[in-house]
């Protein structure tokens, strides 16, 4: 709900099809930017219909941390034609659905609704794209429920706590170490002028993406895009992030004390994004680490030895930039962080040395592969995974993307844990359970 | 077991007046089992639930976590595979075989791609057919249990869920935790585990929903060379009463150190077989549903004193609940609790407005497509809807139903379940 898209929460939307859908969608870029992806899907008489902003905490600056998502909270707070609250109770009385997320990357809005209401939805978001009210009375009051959004998702939440002290010291020079949610002090101090230029810089329609899939005619969906998104100024091109975080050249390590129940360890790495030749390597090394109950981690570690209750891994192909490989233990009650911390070190380590089998190499590749198919089942994801892989270069990756993981070999494997997993480039973060 | 036997009871449900397609094909097999089919061909996946009639409300009174844990186990070892062999072979298809208890039943979950039907098919008969409950899962289970109702005492949302189900459900099975408590699970054996299972598991309560990229002749052939020798036993399934105690309203604190208190008032209501059900459920989105209701606009938007406040019913096979929750930072729990309290009775004492009863109801009703919009959610709602014995025609009813709530309904619904002296409280936060 108007919300954080946290930063291990991102369980990347592997995106992509088995069927070849990509030669359907039909893409525009107009006059202003703006960049148009739409697809036919007449399964249903719905649509997805989603604005994506190239914009996220990545964008932000120290001292005004949080702004991003802060922005997409005063978003449904109305335009000089529609004011307040109009937004919601537009899309609702239509029976539509709508929210929007703040990841690093970007600030993505959504309505699901009726196919027949798309115009509607349209007329909506080309309003607020250009006309945005960003009234200070609604600011001040807003202040205050993002405030209590931080303190649901971290104040109060042992592994947003963690995730966050982990985050900021794993990163010295880039933004990926602001949380999203924003450093409570600049969610405090952020002024309605600094909103207001925010907004001027980055929601400009040669900044964004609009996607539909759904139950309409395209020409028609096209014709009225260029007749309202068509008529918004071109702006100026937003900054580029020049941040490049250096290389990491010690061990860093965190550990916070907070009342909890079980402890949590979390290791992150430094590691390549989509850019590299080696992310269908990492990709597919996550899946094999920590991809369901067959995974490694999962079948040692909580299954075989019951040393956790939980353990997994991440890795964030999609990411703008270079970001962590992550992963997280939660010891079972008796168990010692310490050991956790150990072992995760030894099964990637491991991989250093020892190929993986074939078996665990062709399951990963499916299950990889058999996520993208069962995203084609929802208009909703089918649109978020075109704008994942349009965020990254071009919706058409997306028919590439399996024949990189596909390609993918043992040695392959082997030859990016020796690349990326150092044993002294690594940050370490530990929660210990304070006594109730 | 005879395949003719199979389609002589099919009935195909009748098309909804107005002409709407019917939801699913439905007919039950000689065995008992309901099969509701679903044919959904332009992607190629198959969704499966078998539901049994076997979720906590069945827990014997000092068993409370017994139906969870065997659900937890089911997929553990059968009679021709080990638990790790079941994982590795429905992963390396990218499929998933997942099963859990909830408070009304028991249901084992299948996902697989279309050319992996087969398989999948094998893999969850074989759980539910000739499941083995080895010792050493069990007791690993009972561990790993134990271990995340141990976390889950962190999470002040469950905290006073729990606490709420029992103030609201006083001496019923509803006002346990369907997962135990960690006491409760300790106690817990393979043999219990073992007797359960065998008491509950049975044709004759148990639904299997097909939906995706299959034909109802291929379900049925499927589903009945699997399942079709399942022996139905003589005697009645066990049954559950409803809850027959009335509900004192009380207030409960649960103290942490959090930043914010997180508040939970709830009663008893009615569920989809009543007529209160529809005007209840319009009523809450008016109250607490969406961003535009009053506790939003009042409590988030206009005060800036929460981040979530909201209403639900939660209706099951032998009660319903209504519930509002919110969460505050903690100097401002009285100012928040007297907001919800006034947005309770003001919706008893006025009727709500044209527009506001408009917008609810459009929104339950045009909002309706977005829970049936992919294979997975079908074949949830299918087993949900016959479980609960609503019928097939229920997605019709239900907007029917739903256009059909006027203000007076409302008024008349909010005077029955609003009162808010009528609600218990529960508080999870620092408590002075």
């Amino acid at each position: 709900m108007r919300s954080v898209v946290s930063l291990l929460a991102i369980l990347v939307l592997l995106a992509a099809s088995s069927a070849p859908a990509a030669d359907r969608v039909v893409a525009s870029t107009l006059d202003n930017g703006l960049r148009v992806l739409l697809l036919e899907d007449h399964r249903s008489p719905i649509v997805s219909f989603q604005v994506w902003y190239r914009v996220g905490s990545r964008d932000e600056q120290r001292g005004a941390t949080g702004i991003a998502h802060f922005l997409e909270h005063l978003m449904f707070k109305g335009t000089p034609t529609r004011g307040p609250k109009q937004f919601a109770r537009l899309v609702e009385e239509n029976g539509g659905q709508d929210n929007a997320f703040t990841s690093q990357d970007v600030t993505s809005y959504y309505v699901d609704i009726a196919a027949d209401k798309i115009d509607l939805v349209i007329d909506l978001e080309a309003d607020r794209m250009q006309n945005l009210l960003l009234d200070p009375k609604e600011i001040a009051s807003e202040r205050e429920v993002v405030i209590e959004e931080r303190r649901t998702r971290t104040e109060d939440d042992p592994g947003g706590f963690l995730g966050e002290e982990v985050g900021s010291v794993a990163f010295k020079a880039h933004p990926y170490g602001f949380p999203i949610i924003g450093w409570m002090e600049d969610i405090k101090r952020i002024t309605p002028a600094e909103i207001r230029a925010f907004y001027k810089t980055y929601y400009v329609p040669n900044n964004a993406i609009v996607v539909a899939v759904g139950d309409f005619k395209t020409q028609a969906v096209m014709d009225k895009i260029r007749k309202t998104f068509g008529k918004i100024p071109k702006g100026k091109t937003p900054p580029p992030v020049l941040a490049v975080e250096p290389p990491q050249n010690g061990e860093r390590r965190v550990v916070v004390t907070k009342e909890a129940e079980l402890p949590i360890v979390y290791m992150a790495w430094h590691v390549p994004n989509h850019r590299s030749n080696d992310a269908p390597a990492l990709e597919v090394l996550s899946t094999i680490l920590s991809g369901g109950r067959a995974s490694r981690l999962y079948r040692d570690l909580v299954y075989q030895r019951q040393l956790a209750l939980e353990a997994g891994g991440d890795y964030s192909y999609f990411a703008l930039d270079p970001s962590l490989f992550w992963f997280w233990a939660t010891p079972m009650p008796g168990q010692k962080p310490e050991t956790l911390e150990a072992e995760l070190s030894k099964h990637m380590e491991r991989l250093k040395t020892e190929p993986v089998t074939d078996e665990e190499l062709a399951r990963a590749k499916n299950q990889i592969e058999s996520s993208f198919v069962f995203q084609e089942d929802s208009v909703h994801r089918r649109a978020s995974m075109l704008a994942r892989f349009e965020l990254i270069g071009g919706y058409a990756q997306k028919d590439t993307f399996m024949s990189k993981i596909r390609a993918v070999t043992a040695a392959d494997l082997t030859r990016v844990a020796n690349a990326w997993f150092a044993p002294d480039r690594k940050t370490v973060g530990v929660l210990l359970p304070k006594p109730r | 077991m005879a395949l003719a036997g199979a389609v002589a009871l099919a009935g195909v449900l009748a098309a909804a007046p107005g002409g709407a397609a019917p939801l699913a094909h439905r007919e039950v097999l000689p065995n008992g089992i309901v099969l509701l089919v679903a044919e959904r061909p332009a992607v190629p996946i198959v969704a499966v639930r078998v539901l049994t009639r076997a979720g906590a409300a069945f827990d014997p009174d000092d068993q409370a976590g017994l139906a969870n844990l065997t659900a937890s186990v089911l997929t553990r070892g059968t009679a021709k595979r080990t638990g790790p062999e079941i994982d590795s072979a429905i992963e390396f298809v990218g499929g998933s075989l997942e099963a859990g208890a909830g408070r009304d039943s028991l249901t084992a979950a299948l996902a697989v791609q279309k050319k992996d039907i087969a398989l999948g098919l094998d893999l969850l008969s074989e759980a539910v057919l000739s499941p083995t409950f080895p010792a050493p899962e069990v007791t690993r289970k009972v561990a790993e249990i134990r271990a995340a109702i141990q976390r889950s005492e962190e999470d002040p949302g469950t905290l006073a869920t729990r606490a709420l189900s029992r103030l609201v459900y006083p001496g019923h099975p509803y006002g346990r935790p369907v997962e135990g408590t960690r006491e409760s699970v300790a106690r817990l054996t393979r043999d219990d585990v073992v007797k359960f299972y065998a008491r509950h598991a049975r044709p004759d309560a148990t639904i299997i929903a097909v939906v995706g990229a299959v034909t109802v002749d291929e379900a049925r052939r499927e589903i009945t060379a699997r399942f079709g020798s399942w022996a139905r036993p003589s005697d009645a399934p066990p049954a559950i009463t409803p809850p027959t105690t009335a509900m004192t309203p009380r207030e409960e604190k649960v103290k942490r150190e959090l930043t914010q208190s997180t508040l939970m008032f709830g009663r008893r209501a009615v569920r989809q077989t009543d007529p209160d059900y529809f005007p209840l459920s319009v009523a809450s989105y008016v109250l607490g549903g969406g961003s535009t209701s009053r506790l939003y606009t009042k409590v988030r938007e206009e005060s800036g004193l929460a981040y979530a406040v909201y209403s639900w019913v939660s209706p099951a096979r032998y009660g319903a609940a209504f519930a509002v929750s919110a969460q505050t930072r903690t100097a401002e729990v009285p100012k928040v609790v007297a907001m919800i309290r006034d947005e309770l009775a003001r919706m008893t004492r006025e009727p709500v407005s044209d527009r506001e009863l408009a917008l609810a109801k459009q929104f339950l009703i045009g909002s309706f497509p977005f829970r049936l919009d992919t294979s997975a959610k079908v074949a949830d709602f299918l087993a949900a809807v016959e479980d609960q014995g609503l019928g097939l025609d229920y997605a019709d009813r239900y907007k029917e139903r739903i256009g059909r709530v006027t203000a007076k309904d409302i008024q008349d619904v909010a005077a029955k379940y609003f009162p808010p002296d009528s609600f218990s409280l529960v508080t999870v936060g620092e408590i002075k």
